[in-house]
């Protein structure tokens, strides 16, 4: 095999195609989309709860103080008993009375026989639907949110941005490890017909935590009309 | 034409061969695809629908012009800094447990992709959709070497279980019905009792490929983008079989084609945004997974990337050609053009088809076969107009038409080629007015023979046949535009 030589030769190759006069520099590329979105917060998350529910996702709001009961509520909702969490979540949250496994290196097989999966996420984008995951220990090994097929993934307001460029200016430092979800897994590859569940978790649970609302005790709660 | 119908018997058309080397030249290509009504039924209901979508998302993007600059302006940029972003990512990618492979053309990249699965024992391995991997012809090289690839992609295992090629770059099995699709599972997964509806076949799809999934310890899968920055890899998905493949398996292949470089992290904030809208209409796709190299208890603890020349560095030299490697491979191009909607992507013989691979394609075989696809356009600019790159295909297509006609003339065999030899004599004719005008009379005195009623010429004889065979031609009139300038100019008083 001539591998050195292939890289090698490549390189010249495209070093002589590209030898011509520069471009403009990597810092002055024009950047004239939208960087920050103008809604309001109660907006902002208004317009992630229908982004979110057109992918047929659920998604129910709640205080920081509800959170436990808002978690207990959604799992004994899905009719499941066994879960799966990632090692780092706060210990509250996984309610007695469910059948916990905590992953600290579980087996593709033991996860596979969870009923679902509870997780944190890093963020989320309103415009688009979007949950980030960055997979730390709070959001879970990638396995723990893919063979499940019932994920409940709590979301904290401030964590939620409007738009794509906001998300990727509180990233300071690149992550490793990065999964963007944007509903759940779907195919519309037989004539068009979009169908939820493929391969990934065919049940998408959100809970939006309204951490916002304790820091601006003066905002209303229009938000939280239709929760489910 | 006729809706998308429970018809068992569509007209047959011949295996589609999708290797530019030995496709059909693209007119003799589509014509027994023109007369199978039901492909064409069931491309222009796919490519209908996902035109619909995107326009509608689109539209609501105010800021989507701004975006293809800037997206144009990334994808330039790392183009004219290509050298260096590729040894960036080889670096980081290296630093973060990565093995950079190089592979200078399709042979050299099958070559070291077998070798990586030999080392592993592979019998079989698991592979996400990648458009790179059929185009170094990679399914039959693994199959000749004893391991089974075992597509995962929905609409990649309705192709393979029913020995049919891919004909949309995004939706590759769009020229396939509900119907055809019951009929290749019930009978390749022997299930006699599944319903039609897409709902049952997608359940049916994901019974059969879980296990394998939870079994298969090697994966393969393309690229969407390579982040020089972090030496990560990005794949854009729907399904969620990608992250099966780059999550479960033991040894993780991915293939790429050099130009696929980002510089940065954050410049996904870009192309994120324009491909999903793009591609399927859609403000972003399910899933888009990204990682560096590898990461200890998460996911593939073995990986490779193959980075793939195969003619790109040529293209690259290449003034007006370069802006083909901007492309990011939507398919919007497809979904728009009126040749791609009548002919599906079979007639263009590669797995890129429609207007970036009546470019792409001829390039990558250095102009030495597909000759026939940058005439396979009407230079109407609809892929122009949609690209979110700012691909302009016309100008790539009209400076390969050039270089085609150029590489012809120059054959000796071609000297009495109807078509050169009549090139020449008008030539000559367009080249003084006199000669032109007696052209025109005598045009016009010839042809009014088969010139009917309405104005039009339906049917010529002779080397004419091969102009009326599919198109009329406009009746020469019977005052030209300088006859009748110069009695008006005497009528003046």
């Amino acid at each position: 095999m001539s591998a050195t030589s292939s890289r090698q030769s490549i390189l010249a190759r495209i070093r002589a195609a590209t030898a011509g006069p520069a471009s403009l520099p990597y810092a002055d590329l024009p950047r004239d989309y939208t960087h920050h979105g103008a809604l309001p917060t109660d907006a902002v998350l208004h317009l992630l709860t229908d982004r979110l529910r057109e992918y047929d996702a659920e998604v129910s709001e709640c205080s920081p103080a509800n959170l436990v009961a808002t978690i207990a509520d959604r799992l004994r909702a899905s009719g499941r008993h066994k879960f799966v969490a990632p090692p780092d979540l706060p210990a509250d949250w996984l309610v007695p009375g469910f059948d916990w496994a905590i992953d600290n290196n579980l087996t593709h097989d033991q996860i596979e026989l969870c009923d679902g999966v509870l997780t944190a996420a890093f963020a989320a984008v309103a415009d688009s639907g979007t949950i980030v995951l960055h997979h730390s220990a709070t959001e879970g090994r990638r396995v723990l949110t893919l063979l499940p097929d019932w994920h409940l993934c709590i979301l904290r307001s401030s964590q939620i941005v409007e738009t794509l460029p906001e998300y990727f200016a509180r990233c300071t430092q690149p992550p490793a490890l990065a999964t963007f979800i944007s509903g759940p897994s779907a195919t519309a590859d037989i004539e068009m017909t979009r169908i939820k569940g493929v391969h990934g978790p065919r049940f998408l649970n959100v809970i939006l935590v309204r951490d916002d609302l304790e820091s601006v005790p003066h905002r209303n709660q229009a938000g939280s009309h239709d929760r489910l | 034409m006729t809706g998308p119908s429970a018809s068992s018997s569509p007209a047959r058309t011949p295996a589609p061969i999708l290797n530019p080397v030995h496709a059909l030249p693209f007119p003799q290509a589509a014509l027994p695809i023109l007369r199978n009504t039901q492909l064409r039924a069931n491309v222009a209901h796919a490519t209908d629908v996902i035109q619909a979508k995107r326009a509608r998302l689109v539209q609501e993007k105010s800021d989507w012009q701004a975006l293809r600059t800037a997206a144009a302006a990334i994808r330039d940029n790392v183009l004219q800094n290509l050298g260096d972003y590729l040894e960036q990512f080889e670096t980081n990618c290296t630093a973060a447990g990565g093995i950079v492979h190089w592979a200078a053309d399709a042979d050299e990249a099958r070559h070291i992709i077998l070798d990586i699965l030999r080392h592993e024992n592979a019998s079989e391995v698991i592979k996400i959709k990648t458009m790179t991997s059929a185009e170094i012809q990679l399914n039959p090289a693994l199959q000749a070497a004893g391991i089974d690839p075992i597509e995962t992609d929905l609409a990649e295992l309705i192709l393979q279980l029913g020995d049919d090629e891919p004909s949309h770059i995004v939706v590759p099995a769009l020229h396939v019905n509900r119907f055809q699709v019951r009929e290749i599972f019930a009978r390749r997964m022997g299930l006699t009792n599944l319903a039609d509806d897409p709902q049952a076949l997608t359940a049916a799809a994901r019974a059969h490929l879980r296990k394998k999934f939870l079994s298969v310890p090697t994966a393969i899968s393309g690229a969407n983008f390579l982040i020089a920055e972090t030496g990560s890899v990005a794949i854009v998905e729907s399904e969620g079989n990608g992250r099966m493949c780059l999550t479960l398996p033991r040894t993780l292949i991915a293939l790429a084609g050099i130009e696929k470089v980002l510089p940065r992290y954050r410049d996904l904030e870009v192309m994120l945004q324009i491909l999903a809208r793009s591609a399927t209409g859609e403000r972003m796709n399910p899933y888009t997974s990204l990682w560096s190299g590898v990461v200890p208890n998460d996911g593939p603890q073995r990986f490779h990337v193959v980075l793939l020349d195969n003619g790109r560095s040529s293209i690259l030299a290449r003034p007006v050609e370069r802006q083909t490697l901007r492309c990011i491979r939507c398919a919007a191009c497809q979904n728009a053009c009126p040749v791609y909607r009548q002919t599906g992507g079979h007639a263009y013989g590669s797995v890129y088809g429609g207007p970036i691979g009546a470019i792409l394609t001829p390039q990558l075989m250095h102009l030495e076969h597909a000759q026939s696809l940058p005439f396979a356009s009407s230079l109407c600019g609809a892929c122009y107009e949609v690209c979110p790159v700012k691909i302009n295909i016309p100008e790539v297509l009209i400076e390969l038409r050039a270089q085609v006609t150029d590489l012809e003339r120059r054959h000796t065999s071609r000297i009495f080629d109807p078509m050169y030899l009549g090139m020449r004599i008008a030539n000559s004719l367009f080249a003084n007015a006199s000669r032109f005008r007696i052209a025109q009379r005598l045009g016009r005195i010839t042809l009014r023979p088969f010139t009917r009623k309405d104005g039009w010429i339906h049917s010529l004889p002779s080397l004419g046949s091969r102009w009326t065979a599919s198109r009329d031609l406009r009746g020469l009139p019977n005052q030209t535009f300088r006859d009748w300038w110069s009695a008006r100019q005497k009528e003046k008083p």
